[in-house]
């Protein structure tokens, strides 16, 4: 009895999937992803329903009604038509032109070059260390809590009340700016690194990671040095995440 | 002045209290208590940067932004649920925090703390009232915000016969953006520089932009600015409604996009930046920031957004570019373009640098047309085939600036299909923005979309046509089989 519903069982299962995968699953996925898990899951559904002569059978009976005349006209006429639109759709999807935004490949944290330049002075990157830490904990917040000053007088309005990259000028930026909580950007970077991407700024990234797309100042055309490495201690701080490090004693000494 | 303020608090609660069709209900209950040190520790660490450590609104970032963050010392709110002057609930407190103040620079805290840290956060606000107003007069009643009725075009129109009648256009401007004969010179209770809210602009409804927080804000006023309660002058809450239905007409969110298409016309492009085929033509919101790259840096810029259409034919292309500007002053805008193709490299957003130059078309209300190009710093050229015209109306100026598609020397050709870099600097006179003082965009592009060739077609008809005989010949076959 349920065999004569076969092809429509089929064809529900078939969307089912496709709701699915489309609107089931966050972040989406994309759409060439989507195509290949159809394509096997309309496979699957087929090989399903050839494996067995009498389902295939039933499962073909709808189709045959309609090439062999035996449906009602209208449903006749209505998949007559409708197939071929199908087809001219689906294709006109696939080959239209569109219009998108150029592609540009960007390198979110790029290889710092060894030696940069600092007030005119080359320095080695790798070299950098935070002078403000190992200080006793009084002197670091005392340090710290500059570093909150300088922030919210020159890092805030892009980079977030919260640390969260979403200050109120944050959505006039394509990419949008660093967001301090995220455990993708500063909790993975070393201070040094944070250092030479505040202090050169959108400039200063190597050709590699299409330097003209950010945005970010060439902080120590506005901030000393020292100013710099209390703010890196602030938006550490701030953001309840600590740099990383390659040694376990300096990690230690930083908390 | 603060003896005054009290005054004028008591006049306020007592003359508005009665009379008119607003619904009352009790206060509900704060559900969790004061815990002194967490609520100061949570204060310090997230408020004081902008509050200040003594709630005066006076922290280090206060100079750094409009509006300036609020002083808690004098207890005046303006998002709150209670009547004109009232102090507002701690349940108004609570929300605030939560959602923040659209259009200024409080984030929405519900984000980033817990529930009990922000009633924490209400109780301490609460302890900067120097006048002791929470402690002697708490709030008893709050208003009842009912459930808003549907947004029709009767309701729209009624609410539009307010508006005129009831004489909004005076702050708020004919068409809504903030450009009534009141509008310059507004101060707030702080003596502080405040202008009428631009109505089209959504995301700078300080209450929100929902059509009860409308209504609530008619109903309540905005304590500590020029935005009074409706109550009196409105009574009719089902007006008040219609008022709040026809305002949230006007609103519309931003509609960003990463490229700006220029579409084809056939013939001339309309020099009217107010013809119907501007009208029509695609527009991208473009979303603007503070210079604070070069000195003079500007923390402080009035614009927020330029919105942008362009329109090209076989020898132009033309930019329409509008912006909102609630007091005319003299505003001027910029184009930045590469002077060159410029593949993946392109100039520094701010200028360009040293190699990659830029173009810059100007306009500006005291000089009209105007050209320079820059690496770095700008010097100004000639004009060449350039022109820059542009107005303001009804508190919107348009500036349309045109120029051939092809480029000559030190200028970047425009092509169908081809995807130009763009740039846009904005300044608003009015509040003293000029030269580097402005609101800038980084790159976007603009697209003259090609027209489209007939060949686009070839393979969805062919295949539709295949797919149609190949429908025939099975019919043909299968029933011819049947019939045997």
């Amino acid at each position: 009895m349920m065999r004569r519903w076969t092809f429509y069982i089929a064809l529900v299962v078939c969307l089912g999937f496709f709701v699915g995968l489309k609107f089931g699953i966050h972040p989406p996925i994309p759409a060439s992803v989507l195509m290949i898990y159809m394509v096997l899951a309309t496979l699957g559904i087929l090989l399903f329903v050839a494996a067995n002569e009498e389902r295939f059978a039933a499962f073909l009976e709808p189709l045959k009604s309609v090439f062999e005349g035996r449906a009602p006209k209208v449903v006749q006429v209505l998949v007559l038509v409708a197939i071929p639109l199908l087809a001219g759709w689906g294709t006109w999807l696939r080959t239209s032109p569109t219009w998108d935004a150029p592609f540009e490949p960007r390198v979110v944290h790029p290889e710092p070059p060894s030696t940069f330049n600092l007030h005119g002075f080359p320095t080695e990157t790798a070299k950098l260390k935070n002078p403000l830490r190992g200080v006793d904990p009084a002197q670091l917040e005392k340090l710290t809590n500059e570093g909150k000053t300088i922030y919210y007088q020159n890092c805030f309005f892009c980079h977030g009340d919260a640390l969260a990259g979403d200050g109120h000028f944050a959505n006039a930026f394509s990419p949008i700016p660093a967001n301090f909580r995220d455990v993708g950007t500063i909790s993975m970077l070393q201070e040094s690194f944070v250092f030479w991407r505040v202090a050169t700024g959108g400039p200063g990234l190597p050709k590699g990671a299409t330097p003209w797309i950010s945005a970010m100042p060439v902080w120590q055309n506005l901030l000393t040095e020292e100013e710099i490495w209390k703010v890196i201690l602030y938006i550490y701080e701030g953001s309840g995440s600590t740099p990383r490090t390659w040694d376990e004693e300096v990690s230690h000494a930083g908390h | 002045m603060r003896a005054t303020n009290v005054l004028l608090l008591l006049v306020l609660l007592t003359s508005s209290a009665f009379a008119v069709d607003v619904k009352m209900e009790p206060v509900k209950p704060t559900p969790v208590t004061a815990n002194t040190q967490l609520g100061k520790k949570l204060y310090d660490r997230y408020c004081s940067q902008c509050h200040g450590n003594e709630g005066k609104g006076d922290g280090p970032a206060a100079e750094f932004v409009y509006p300036r963050p609020r002083d808690f010392t004098m207890a005046i709110f303006k998002v709150r649920t209670t009547l004109s002057g009232q102090l507002p609930t701690d349940h108004d407190l609570f929300h605030l925090i939560s959602e923040g103040l659209p259009g200024t620079s409080m984030p929405a805290w519900k984000k980033f703390l817990t529930v009990n840290e922000r009633w924490q956060l209400v109780h301490h606000v609460k302890t900067f009232d120097s006048l002791g107003l929470f402690k002697e007069e708490p709030v008893k009643e709050q208003v009842v915000i009912d459930t808003a009725p549907k947004m029709t075009d009767a309701l729209i129109a009624k609410g539009a016969g307010l508006y005129q009648q009831k004489k909004c256009g005076q702050c708020h401007g004919s068409q809504g953006r903030g450009d009534g004969a009141s509008a310059a010179g507004m101060k707030d209770e702080w003596g502080e520089l405040i202008r009428p809210v631009n109505f089209t602009k959504s995301w700078r409804f300080r209450g929100g932009d929902r059509i009860e927080d409308i209504y609530r804000t008619f109903t309540t006023g905005f304590n500590g600015t020029p935005m009074p309660s409706f109550v009196d002058a409105i009574p009719a809450a089902d007006d008040r409604w219609a008022l709040a239905a026809f305002v949230k007409s006007l609103a519309r969110p931003q509609k960003n996009a990463q490229v700006l298409k220029a579409s084809f016309v056939k013939g001339e492009i309309p020099v009217d930046p107010y013809a119907k085929e501007w009208e029509g033509a695609e527009f991208v919101d473009f979303p603007l920031a503070g210079q604070i790259i070069q000195e003079p840096r500007w923390f402080k810029p009035m614009h927020d957004v330029i919105t942008a259409r362009a329109l090209y034919n076989d020898r132009e292309i033309a930019f329409l570019l509008e912006w909102d500007d609630g007091i005319q002053g003299a505003d001027s805008v910029t184009v930045q373009l590469p002077t060159t193709d410029t593949g993946n490299v392109k100039p520094y957003f701010l200028l360009g640098n040293k190699g990659h130059p830029v173009d810059l078309w100007q306009w500006s209300a005291k000089e009209g047309g105007s050209r320079m190009t820059a690496t770095g710093a700008a010097t100004p050229r000639e004009l060449g085939n350039l022109i820059g015209e542009g107005g303001y109306k009804d508190g919107q100026y348009r500036v349309l600036l045109r120029r051939s598609l092809k480029g000559g020397e030190n200028e970047v050709s425009f092509e169908p299909g081809k995807f130009t870099p763009i740039a846009f600097h904005l300044r608003d006179g009015d509040n003293g923005e000029e030269g580097m003082k402005m609101s800038l965009s980084t790159w976007y592009a603009v697209l003259p979309e090609p027209t489209m060739p007939l060949t686009v077609w070839l393979w969805p008809f062919g295949i539709g046509f295949l797919a149609l005989g190949g429908e025939f010949w099975l019919l043909r076959r299968m029933r011819r089989k049947c019939r045997k």
